[in-house]
């Protein structure tokens, strides 16, 4: 899989590569609109991360012309501008989804992730590793063939340890995940401890011991 | 005391104009006196020269003694000192069984080798009778001027103040927040009020300008902290996704991550009130109140469990206001949580929708300091310093924004917001 990345903030734009090249992507970086769109022009790519926000440019006329050129690449939007009015204007524009900074990057894995199935398994809505396979439409899961019963905040959780999977998600990052700008309002991660002893728990039962493990207390991994 | 302008110059009229009425008033007596004499004076002595004239003529024939007309002695020499000086004098007069004042004047006069002396009187009650009635009615006028001049100084103090107050009330509706010009007058028709609103509207453009750069002060630099938050929170997945993360590290990290999300938490927050006190939630819809509050405590709930505190809802149905539904989320939740978060183990929570009244009710640790304030920005008890701070400050931004009345009481650790939407 290839990724561009096009952030004006090198330190930014340092980490995001470093993260996916370590879940094995193929990562190229540009700090400006002008290296952007000669990239854009060569290559084709399966995602582009864009942020809107270039000293030399804007990123949304970046988004007009890449669908002009009829080119396909998923475009994720990640930007400081948070109100609905930016998201709507950058989604209009033909991005795929808009992320606001500060955002987490295992948050920005899922949606990477979920944007490439969207992308190129179509019709198909499983999901499968290890022992584990969740059924996307009916937000179905099984362990080892046995059906788990998950309430719908275990099952979102689930999918999001599956996305980033064998790498640590901050307890924060599953926090704003599962309940969104909601948890601004959660000073406390109780609510993500508790449901992840009720994933855990329901996962044993089912022969999926230890799937799940916790890293200090900083957040969590399902190593498969 | 302070008081009002007019009833201050009305009470200064009444203190200094009577008393310097009354003082006129003795002044005038006292020449209208002195002119009063002199007329006397003149008098008795054209009498005085009549009487002589008609003795002479008629060779001593006439009579020498009306009483209270004129005396005539002869040869007989008065006292030195009467003569040609008017002075009073008393006449009884038999008929009426009455003493009366009289005005006297004596001269000598010789006529055929011998001396006399003729004294005139002239009747003093008439005069002071006079004097009198003047001065009666000089009193009335004066008062009649007084009255005057105090209804006519109300008036006219009434008239020339009348741009100051239509400055003052212009004042009063001004509301920085909502940045915009005083709508005064440059023209009122005098040069100290032009003055005033010249200066005032200089002085509001000034406040307005300060207003609106620390507005965007704040915008700005919520926004430009926004990408070193991004680059520390990146770096600390990074850090977190170390192979060789060690206990003691991770509990580093972990310190940091808090404080960073803190900070990042607060900076948002800031911003969405900098938002706020933008207007830029311009979107107005028809909400339903009782349904919004409903949902957000089963979700408070939820996220909570079992440390959610014990709960008593009374909300009406059907209660709908015409709002931004993001900002009245948000006043709702930070109301909530905040009920929650100072809340004691043990306690509970009311939550009570009465028509367009919310009151929310909970038991907490006793106030100490100011009410007022709570709902301020940064202002915390220091025990709950894990939260930002500004969470009421939150729900009061949005109160003033849509003219809500917010309400706070504190009564033995139990702690009641109200708020009356309209």
């Amino acid at each position: 899989m290839k990724l561009l990345v096009i952030e004006d903030e090198s330190s930014l734009l340092n980490s995001i590569k470093d993260y996916f090249e370590q879940s094995d992507f193929l990562c190229e970086g540009v700090l400006t609109y002008k290296e952007a769109i000669s990239r854009i022009e060569d290559f084709s790519y399966d995602c582009i991360i864009l942020d809107i926000n270039l000293p030399d440019g804007n990123g949304l006329k970046l988004l007009q012309y890449l669908r002009q050129c009829k080119k396909d690449d998923g475009v994720i939007i990640i930007s400081a501008r948070d109100s609905l009015d930016d998201k709507i204007i950058g989604l209009n524009h033909g991005a795929d989804d808009y992320l606001v900074k500060p955002f987490h990057l295992s948050e920005l894995n899922a949606r990477l992730k979920a944007l490439l199935r969207r992308k190129y398994t179509q019709g198909v809505t499983f999901l499968e590793a290890g022992s584990l396979k969740l059924n996307l439409a009916s937000r179905e899961a099984t362990c080892n063939s046995h059906p788990i019963a998950l309430t719908k905040n275990e099952f979102d959780l689930l999918l999001y340890l599956l996305n980033n999977k064998n790498k640590v998600v901050s307890k924060q990052a599953i926090a704003e995940h599962i309940y969104g700008d909601q948890s601004d309002n959660m000073p406390s991660f109780d609510f993500v401890y508790s449901q992840i002893k009720n994933l855990k728990r329901k996962l044993k039962e089912k022969g999926g011991d230890e799937l799940i493990q916790s890293i200090y207390g900083l957040g969590y991994k399902l190593s498969i | 005391m302070s008081k009002n302008l007019l009833y201050k110059n009305t009470l200064f009229l009444l203190r200094w104009l009577p008393l310097v009425l009354v003082l006129f008033c003795i002044l005038f007596y006292f020449l209208m006196r002195m002119q009063a004499h002199h007329m006397q004076e003149k008098q008795l002595l054209l009498k005085q020269q009549n009487i002589w004239n008609a003795f002479t003529k008629k060779m001593g024939a006439i009579e020498t003694t009306i009483p209270g007309e004129y005396i005539i002695n002869e040869g007989v020499s008065t006292d030195e000192k009467y003569l040609d000086e008017p002075r009073d004098t008393v006449i009884y007069f038999e008929s009426l069984k009455k003493a009366i004042p009289f005005e006297a004047l004596t001269g000598q006069f010789q006529w055929n080798g011998k001396v006399y002396n003729v004294t005139t009187f002239v009747s003093s009650t008439e005069i002071n009778h006079l004097i009198i009635k003047v001065f009666i009615t000089e009193a009335i006028i004066l008062l009649l001027l007084l009255l005057t001049i105090v209804f006519l100084n109300r008036k006219s103090s009434r008239r020339l103040w009348q741009p100051f107050f239509a400055t003052i009330n212009k004042m009063d509706e001004y509301d920085v927040t909502k940045n915009t010009s005083l709508d005064i007058p440059k023209e009122t028709g005098t040069i100290e009020f032009n003055r005033l609103n010249n200066e005032l509207n200089k002085m509001i453009a000034r406040v307005n300008n300060a207003y609106y750069n620390q507005k965007q002060f704040v915008e700005n630099a919520s926004h430009e902290i926004q990408t070193p938050l991004s680059i520390i929170r990146s770096k600390l997945e990074l850090l977190i996704n170390q192979p060789d993360l060690t206990k003691k590290s991770a509990s580093l990290l972990g310190d940091i991550t808090e404080a960073n999300d803190r900070l990042s938490q607060m900076n948002k927050t800031l911003l969405l009130l900098a938002k706020i006190e933008n207007n830029q939630f311009p979107d107005v819809e028809n909400i339903s109140l009782s349904q919004l509050l409903q949902d957000g405590i089963v979700s408070f709930q939820q996220h909570y469990e079992e440390k959610f505190p014990s709960l008593t809802l009374d909300i009406d149905e059907n209660v709908s206001i015409n709002a931004n539904k993001v900002l009245i989320e948000i006043l709702l939740s930070n109301l909530i949580k905040n009920a929650i978060e100072h809340n004691v183990p043990g306690g509970f929570i009311s939550v009570k929708l009465k028509g367009r009244n919310l009151y929310v009710e909970n038991t907490g640790a006793f106030l100490e300091g100011n009410p007022e304030e709570l709902f301020e920005r940064f202002k915390k008890s220091s025990y709950q310093s894990k939260t930002t701070g500004l969470g009421l400050a939150l729900v009061k931004q949005v109160t003033l924004l849509y003219h809500y009345e917010l309400s706070y009481q504190h009564d033995k650790g139990i702690h009641e917001v109200k708020i009356k939407f309209k």
